[in-house]
């Protein structure tokens, strides 16, 4: 079977999930759509702007310098930055996608066994979160272990409240288009600790 | 279609069933698929008079929908734990299209695919964008589109091709 064989069965595929929505209700949805968009949006903006006062401001930390210079003259934000906080916790934000290992590393050696990478392949040796409970329960447990951090792609991982045998699985996906500087998202669940995986 | 204004419930007749495909390929799930691409129906509804003026109105319908797809799976990770990934990707295909008739070896090959892959799968053969075409969608270079539908395509030869050989033999 030759590459255009197997194209034209893979082809044959998409005629078999018809998709059954009536035109009227896109429409309708359409509708709430439009009424959507005359709320102004400045939440997004707001959050850039704490994240970069965060990050000029920073006084401490492990950090993997930016590609460029960036926040005006004399100021040079660090791609990611992981502070130790006074109660333990540990505080991290990521501006640029760069050095993942760096990052991963830094967690390590500061106590938080984690895998972090930058790319939509995760790594392979993670395992799902071992403990049992009802989704809400883990969804409870994982919302005392990493927090929001106030800034865009900043969050604080509180060590302590991470169950034996657990870890953190960080990583992040580009929104709208690849890129160090482009559009992203960091996400944080919890994984089966294994030294494949988070390192211990 | 190209450049000239289109009436919009005759784009979507024609175009709903291709783009929910490319989506459920994409995201691996036909609830899910079903509703972003009704979300990204509405939007290009919404904003119909861009829309119909889009090269490619279908595959804007398509981004549209991956995109609203990966904030919400972004919300969704900031609070509830990781799934196995070996899970996820071994998960019965035919129940990710539950309601279809697609052939469920060929459903569970193309989400064993990495997701990058499959985007290009989804846009490049079920939509049938060319090359350009899908690396404008995915913001990715042409020559990357390529590579990942080299990759694509030798995984999926390797991974259906002996099972029908099994079977015709």
């Amino acid at each position: 079977m030759n590459d255009d064989e197997l194209i034209t069965i893979l082809r044959e595929q998409r005629d078999k999930v018809p998709m059954n929505t009536p035109v009227e209700q896109i429409i309708s949805r359409g509708r709430v759509v439009r009424a959507r968009r005359r709320v102004p949006a400045v939440a997004g903006a707001l959050g850039a702007a704490a994240a970069v006062a965060f990050a000029v401001s920073a006084a401490l930390p492990a950090s993997h310098p930016a590609s460029h210079p960036a926040g005006g003259p004399g100021a040079q934000l660090a791609a990611w930055t992981v502070a130790r906080q006074a109660d333990g916790s540990i505080r991290v934000t990521i501006r640029e996608l760069r050095d993942p290992a760096g990052l991963q590393h830094k967690l390590r050696a500061d106590g938080v066994p984690a895998s972090v990478t930058f790319t939509d392949q995760r790594n392979p040796a993670c395992q799902g979160y071992p403990g049992g409970g009802s989704q809400s329960q883990r969804r409870h447990l994982l919302s005392s272990v990493a927090t929001p951090g106030g800034g865009r792609n900043a969050m604080v991982i509180h060590p302590s409240a991470l169950p034996s045998g657990t870890g953190l699985q960080i990583d992040a996906l580009f929104q709208h288009y690849p890129g160090p500087r482009g559009s992203f998202q960091v996400g944080v669940g919890l994984v089966q600790a294994s030294p494949q995986c988070t390192g211990s | 279609m190209g450049t000239q204004r289109l009436d919009f419930a005759e784009f979507y007749r024609e175009a709903k069933d291709e783009c929910l495909f490319a989506v459920v390929v994409s995201v691996g799930d036909r609830d899910t698929a079903q509703d972003l691409v009704d979300e990204a129906f509405a939007r290009a509804w919404a904003s119909w008079r861009t829309v119909s003026r889009h090269p490619a109105p279908a595959a804007w319908v398509v981004r549209t929908a991956l995109n609203t797809g990966i904030s919400r799976w972004r919300r969704r990770r900031r609070e509830v734990p990781v799934p196995d990934l070996g899970l996820v990707a071994d998960r019965p295909a035919a129940g990710g299209a539950a309601g279809s008739s697609v052939d469920p070896r060929i459903m569970a090959a193309l989400l064993r695919l990495p997701a990058r892959q499959r985007q290009v799968v989804a846009l490049r053969l079920f939509l049938d964008l060319d090359t350009a075409g899908t690396a404008r969608v995915l913001g990715i270079a042409p020559g990357t589109v390529q590579a990942h539908l080299g990759r694509a395509m030798a995984a999926l030869r390797e991974d259906l091709i002996p099972t029908w050989q099994e079977e015709n033999q």
